[in-house]
C-alpha cells in the first residue's frame, strides 16, 4: 500500500474495472464508492449495517459497505448495482424487478438487487423461505416485500431455465 | 363496465428503469461544483430559553462560509399550517430535543460540524411537559403559543362528533363495554433520510431541490420566510426515497435553512441527515390515549358509541389539528349507531413533535374501535364477521355525522370476501377449540388465532379545505407528449397513474408520454399531495386536460377526413372516418398544427363542496369513503410472547383500480407498515429524549416478518372519481393492527390494548420497566 500524509492508495477491481483511489484510513467503502468514485447507486440508509441499502459484493461475499473500511478493498473485486447490467442489457434480476414492479420509492432497490444476486450466485434454486431469510438484512418500507420476493424467485427460474 | 385500453391493465412503472439501474438521483446523490455542506446546531434539552446565541466564532472556523439563525428569516421564520407556531430556526425558546437553533454551511461536512461546535449557545432549561394527561394542568409549563382566547396554552384543538346521547343509551343498555386503549408514536422510517439542496440564481432567487410531498407548500413557505416574490423561488422534486406523510414540515424547515445559506454564500448548499438525525429530529405519528364506551342489544345490534381521545402533538402543531379531525370522524368505525359522541383533544408537550403519517388519525382510532367492536362481538356471543356484517354501513345508510351514503359502499362485500379467502369459518372453529389440535408444535406451546378488522376512510381532504388539482398536457414537435401535475409521486406510483389516464383519454400508447418531475415553475399548484388524493383529484384533472386536447385532435381529424365528429372512430392510435382508411395519429397532429390549433391543454378539477359544522359536530365530512376488511392469522408462542403473522387477507373497495401493480404495491406496503405498528414499532420518549435512534432499536418489519398477503379489490365505483376510482394508499395500513391484535386475542385469550404488542405485553400483559436515558439521543446528534 502507498500512503501519503493521511491518504492511502487503494487498488481494487470494481464492476470489472481496475480502479485506484486515495482514501483516508477512517473512510468507509460506502463513502468512497459514493463520494470518490461517483457510484451513487450504492445508498446510505442507516450507516450502521441495519438496512442493507449499501450492499455490495466483495470477493463473492455480500457486505454492507458502510461497515467495510475503504482500505479493506485493496486487491478485492467489488460489484455494485452499477455493475449488474451488461453490454447485452439488464441483468435478469433487474428485468424481473421491472416486470414485477418490485419497487416503489427505489432507495432500497440497489441493495435488494445486489443481495439477490449474491443469493443466486450461491444458490440458483432458492425456496421462498430461503429468499425471505436471505433478504431479511434489507429493509424496504414501501412494498411489503411481496413483489420483491416474487421477482427474485421468477428471475431464479428464468436464469436456470 | 366500459372496456378500457390502459386503465386497470398491467403496466410498467414509469420510474422503474432508472431505479433498477441505480441511476436515479436522490438528493444525497447530487453534487454540484462549489457545493457547500450544511449542518444544524440542535437542542440537546427538551425545553429551554435561548439565553445567548453567538455564531461569530463559527465564522472563524476554516472552511465555514455562512451561519444563520432565526434573525436571518422574515418574522424569525415563523411558519405552519393550519397553526403558525414553528420557526425555521428556533426563536427565543427550544421545545424539543433536536430542534434546530442555527445552521452552518461549509466547504466540507467536517468543517460544518466544527462550525456547529464553535457556536456559543447558552440554554436555560425550563421544566417540560412529558405526559399528555398533564398537559392541561393549571400549573403545567407553557409549551404552546400564547392563547389570547383564554384557552390553556398547551391546548391545541378539540374536535367533536355529535349524535344523540350515547351515555344515556349506554347506562340503560343490557350489554355494555368500557375500555381504554393507547398507541405510541410511530416513525415513518423512509429508507432515504432527509436531504435538501439549494442553488442561488443570478436573479437573486433560489432553486430548491427537495424530496417534499408538497412542493407548492414549500414554495409558499420559502417565499414567505425569505421575503422573496413567489416567482423568484422554485422548488423541484427529485426522486423521493419514501415519505408516508413524513416529508413535509421537516423538509420545509431544512429547505428554508439551505435556501438562506445559499443566498448568503452565493453557492449551492446541501444538507443530508444521518439516520440518527432523522429519527431524533423528524416528526412522528402522534401518540393517543383512547377511552371507548359501546352499547349493544342482546341480538347484536350496536346502539351507542362514546369515544374520548387525547392526542399528543408534541412541541408543535404541524398537522395535528387535521389529524385530530380525521380521527374524530372515523373514531366510531364504519357502523350504524343510534347515538354517538366523539371528543378528540390535541395538546402540546415536549415529546418531539408529531405530524402527518399514513392514515392520519384513522390508523390510531381504528386500532382502538376495531378491538372494541371485536370485544363486543364476544360479549354478545357472535362471530366477529357476522357482528360486523350486522352493523356495518351499507348503501343508503346515514352515518352518525348525518351523511347519507348514496353510492360506492363496498364494506359488506369486503367482509364476505376476506371470510371466503381466508377460510375464516373453518379456522375460526378449529382454533377456538383449545385442545391438542390447535397446538401446532410438539415442544412449545404455540397457538393459532385468526382476527378481522373493518375500515372506512374518507377520500381526499374532505371538509379540511378546498379540494382541487391541476394538470397540463402538451404535444412536442416530435409528437412525444409531456404531462405535468401539481401532485407528486414519492414512490406511490402516481406518475404512472397519470400517464395511464392521459394515454386512455388521448388514445395513445403510454410510451409516448413523459410525466415530468414536479417543478413549481412548470406545474400548476394543486393543493398538497396528502390524504391519498392523487388518483382521484390529480387523476380527474389529468383526465380533463387530456380530454381537452383530444377534442382539438378530434376536430383536426374530422377536418382532415372530411367528416363529422360523431363519424370518427379510433383503431388503436389511428383515426378512422367514413372512408374506413385508418389515418395515423401523427398525421392528425400534423394537420392540427397546419390548422394553427393549440396542441397543449390544461385541466382543473374541483371536488364537490361539502360542509362540516365544527361546533355542532355534524355534516358531510367526506365526499366518499374507501371501505375495507382485513384478516390476520397468527401463531403466538406462549413461552416467549412472540407473534408470527402466518397469513393475511385483505379486501379493499377502492372504487376502480387504475394501475394494478401500483395498487397492490400500496396494499402490501401498507399492510407491512401496519404489521410493524402492531407488533414492533415503538418510539419511546423518556423525559423528552427519544430512545430509538437507528434501526437496531427502532425495528421495522423485514421480509421474514411479513407473510404472503392475499389482496383483492372490490370495485364499487364512485361517480366523481376518474373511471370510478377512490383511493388506496392510506387505507391499506389502517385496519392491519387491529386485525392482528384480534387474532392474538383469539389465539391467547389475552387483549393487548396498548401498541405495540411486543413480547412482554403479549406474555405478561404489561411493560417491563426499562427506564431510559438521554445518552443515545445526545450521541445521535453528534454523528459525523
Amino acid at each position: 500500500m502507498i500512503a501519503h500524509k493521511n491518504q492511502t492508495l487503494v487498488r481494487a477491481r470494481i464492476n470489472g474495472e481496475e480502479v485506484a483511489f486515495f482514501c483516508e484510513p477512517r473512510q468507509t467503502l460506502l463513502e468512497v464508492l459514493r463520494d470518490t468514485l461517483g457510484l451513487t447507486g450504492v445508498k446510505e440508509g442507516c450507516g450502521n449495517g441495519n438496512c442493507g441499502a449499501c450492499n455490495v459484493i466483495m470477493d463473492g461475499v455480500l457486505v454492507n459497505s458502510c461497515l467495510v473500511l475503504a482500505v479493506e478493498a485493496e486487491g478485492r473485486s467489488i460489484t455494485t448495482v452499477e455493475g449488474l447490467a451488461g453490454p447485452d442489457g439488464l441483468h435478469p434480476l433487474q428485468q424481473s424487478f421491472l416486470e414485477h414492479a418490485a419497487l416503489q420509492c427505489g432507495v432500497c432497490t440497489p441493495g435488494f438487487l445486489v443481495a439477490a444476486k449474491a443469493l443466486l450466485d450461491h444458490n440458483p434454486h432458492p425456496t421462498e423461505h430461503e429468499v425471505r431469510y436471505w433478504l431479511a438484512g434489507n429493509l424496504c418500507r414501501c412494498t411489503g416485500y411481496d413483489k420483491i420476493v416474487r421477482a427474485v424467485l421468477d428471475a431464479a427460474e428464468k436464469m436456470t431455465a | 363496465m366500459p372496456e378500457y385500453q390502459y386503465i386497470g391493465k398491467p403496466a410498467r412503472r414509469v420510474d422503474a428503469l432508472e431505479k433498477v439501474l441505480g441511476t436515479a438521483k436522490y438528493i444525497a446523490d447530487r453534487k454540484l461544483p462549489g457545493m457547500l455542506h450544511a449542518r444544524c446546531l440542535r437542542s440537546e434539552v427538551p425545553h429551554a430559553r435561548i439565553v445567548k446565541l453567538d455564531v461569530t466564532p463559527a465564522l472563524a472556523v476554516p472552511g465555514v462560509r455562512g451561519v444563520i439563525t432565526s434573525e436571518d428569516f422574515f418574522e424569525h421564520g415563523l411558519y405552519g399550517f393550519p397553526v403558525k407556531d414553528k420557526y425555521m430556526l428556533a426563536y427565543q425558546k427550544v421545545r424539543y430535543v433536536g430542534e434546530a437553533i442555527a445552521a452552518v454551511a461549509a466547504d466540507t461536512p467536517e468543517a460544518a460540524l466544527a462550525g456547529v461546535q464553535a457556536i456559543i449557545c447558552e440554554l436555560e432549561p425550563l421544566p417540560g411537559v412529558f405526559d399528555m394527561e398533564h398537559a392541561l394542568d393549571a400549573d403545567a409549563p407553557q409549551v404552546g403559543p400564547d392563547r389570547p382566547d383564554g384557552e390553556h396554552p398547551n391546548f391545541l384543538d378539540k374536535l367533536i362528533v355529535r349524535k344523540g346521547d350515547p351515555l344515556a343509551v349506554w347506562e340503560q343498555s343490557p350489554i355494555k363495554l368500557e375500555e381504554r386503549y393507547t398507541v405510541g408514536p410511530q416513525e415513518h422510517a423512509y429508507i432515504e433520510p432527509e436531504g435538501v439542496l439549494a442553488v442561488p440564481t443570478p436573479e437573486g432567487g433560489v432553486v430548491v431541490y427537495a424530496p417534499n410531498q408538497s412542493p407548492f407548500i414549500n414554495h409558499g413557505n420559502l417565499a414567505l420566510v425569505l421575503n422573496l416574490p413567489h416567482n423568484l423561488v422554485r422548488v423541484i422534486q427529485p426522486p423521493v426515497g419514501g415519505s408516508f406523510g413524513g416529508k413535509d414540515d421537516i423538509i420545509y424547515e431544512s429547505s428554508a435553512q439551505v435556501a438562506r445559506l445559499a443566498l448568503i454564500t452565493g453557492k449551492p448548499v446541501r444538507m443530508v441527515f444521518s439516520r440518527e438525525e432523522s429519527l431524533i429530529v423528524s416528526y412522528k405519528r402522534d401518540a393517543m390515549r383512547m377511552h371507548i364506551w359501546l352499547a349493544a342489544d342482546p341480538d347484536g345490534t350496536l346502539r351507542a358509541c362514546k369515544f374520548d381521545g387525547l392526542l399528543d402533538s408534541g412541541a408543535y402543531a404541524s398537522e395535528s389539528s387535521f389529524t385530530a379531525w380525521r380521527a374524530s370522524i372515523h373514531a366510531m368505525g364504519a357502523y350504524r349507531y343510534d347515538a354517538c359522541h366523539v371528543d378528540i383533544t390535541a395538546v402540546y408537550t415536549n415529546n418531539g413533535y408529531c405530524g402527518a403519517f399514513r392514515g392520519f388519525g384513522n390508523t390510531e382510532v381504528c386500532m382502538a374501535i376495531e378491538q372494541a367492536i371485536d370485544e363486543m362481538a364476544y360479549k354478545v356471543g357472535m362471530d366477529p364477521i357476522d357482528f360486523r356484517l350486522k352493523n356495518c354501513l351499507r348503501l343508503g345508510d346515514e352515518t352518525v355525522h348525518g351523511q347519507r351514503l348514496t353510492e360506492s359502499v363496498g364494506l359488506a362485500e369486503c367482509l364476505m370476501a376476506v371470510r371466503r379467502l381466508s377460510d375464516w369459518d373453518r379456522k375460526r372453529a378449529e382454533y377456538t377449540r383449545r385442545d391438542v389440535a390447535c397446538n401446532v408444535s410438539t415442544t412449545n406451546d404455540i397457538r393459532r388465532g385468526i382476527g378481522v378488522a373493518a375500515l372506512y376512510h374518507g377520500t381526499s381532504l374532505g371538509a379540511e379545505g378546498q379540494d382541487y388539482a391541476n394538470a397540463t398536457i402538451a404535444i412536442e414537435q416530435d409528437n412525444s407528449i409531456d404531462i405535468t401535475s401539481g401532485l407528486t409521486d414519492y414512490g406511490t406510483g402516481s406518475r404512472t397513474v397519470f400517464t395511464l389516464i392521459a394515454a386512455e383519454e388521448l388514445g395513445v400508447r403510454p410510451e409516448r408520454i413523459h410525466m415530468q418531475r414536479p417543478d413549481t415553475d412548470t406545474a400548476i399548484e394543486s393543493g398538497p399531495t396528502v390524504a391519498s388524493r392523487s388518483t382521484m383529484l390529480g387523476g380527474n384533472a389529468m383526465r380533463i386536460a387530456a380530454m381537452n386536447l383530444r377534442q382539438t385532435l378530434d376536430y383536426a381529424a374530422a377536418d382532415l377526413l372530411g367528416c363529422e365528429l360523431h363519424q370518427l372512430i379510433r383503431h388503436g392510435e389511428a383515426y378512422v372516418g367514413p372512408a374506413e382508411e385508418p389515418v395515423p395519429w401523427e398525421r392528425v397532429v400534423a394537420h392540427a398544427r397546419e390548422m394553427g390549433l393549440a396542441l397543449s391543454a390544461h385541466g382543473k378539477w374541483t371536488a364537490p363542496r361539502i360542509n362540516w359544522d365544527h361546533h355542532a359536530g355534524r355534516g358531510t365530512p367526506y365526499m366518499a369513503y374507501h371501505f375495507a376488511a382485513q384478516v390476520a392469522e397468527v401463531e403466538v408462542d406462549m413461552g416467549t410472547g412472540n407473534v408470527q403473522v402466518i397469513g393475511f387477507w385483505a379486501a379493499h373497495d377502492l372504487g376502480k383500480m387504475i394501475f394494478p401493480q401500483g395498487a397492490y404495491g400500496q396494499l402490501y406496503g401498507g399492510i407491512a407498515q401496519g404489521l410493524g405498528y402492531a407488533l414492533m414499532e415503538q418510539i419511546t420518549f423518556v423525559n423528552g429524549y427519544i430512545q430509538e435512534t437507528n434501526f437496531e432499536s427502532y425495528l421495522i418489519p423485514t421480509a421474514v416478518d411479513v407473510p404472503e398477503i392475499v389482496g383483492t379489490f372490490i370495485e364499487a365505483p364512485f361517480s366523481h372519481g376518474p373511471y370510478g376510482a377512490k383511493n388506496i394508499a392510506e387505507p391499506a395500513m389502517v385496519p392491519t393492527a387491529p386485525a392482528i391484535l384480534n387474532a392474538i386475542y383469539h389465539a391467547t385469550g389475552r387483549r393487548v390494548r396498548d401498541l405495540p404488542a411486543n413480547l412482554e405485553r403479549v406474555l405478561l400483559g404489561h411493560d417491563l420497566a426499562k427506564g431510559g436515558s438521554p445518552r443515545a439521543c445526545k450521541l445521535g446528534l453528534h454523528i459525523a
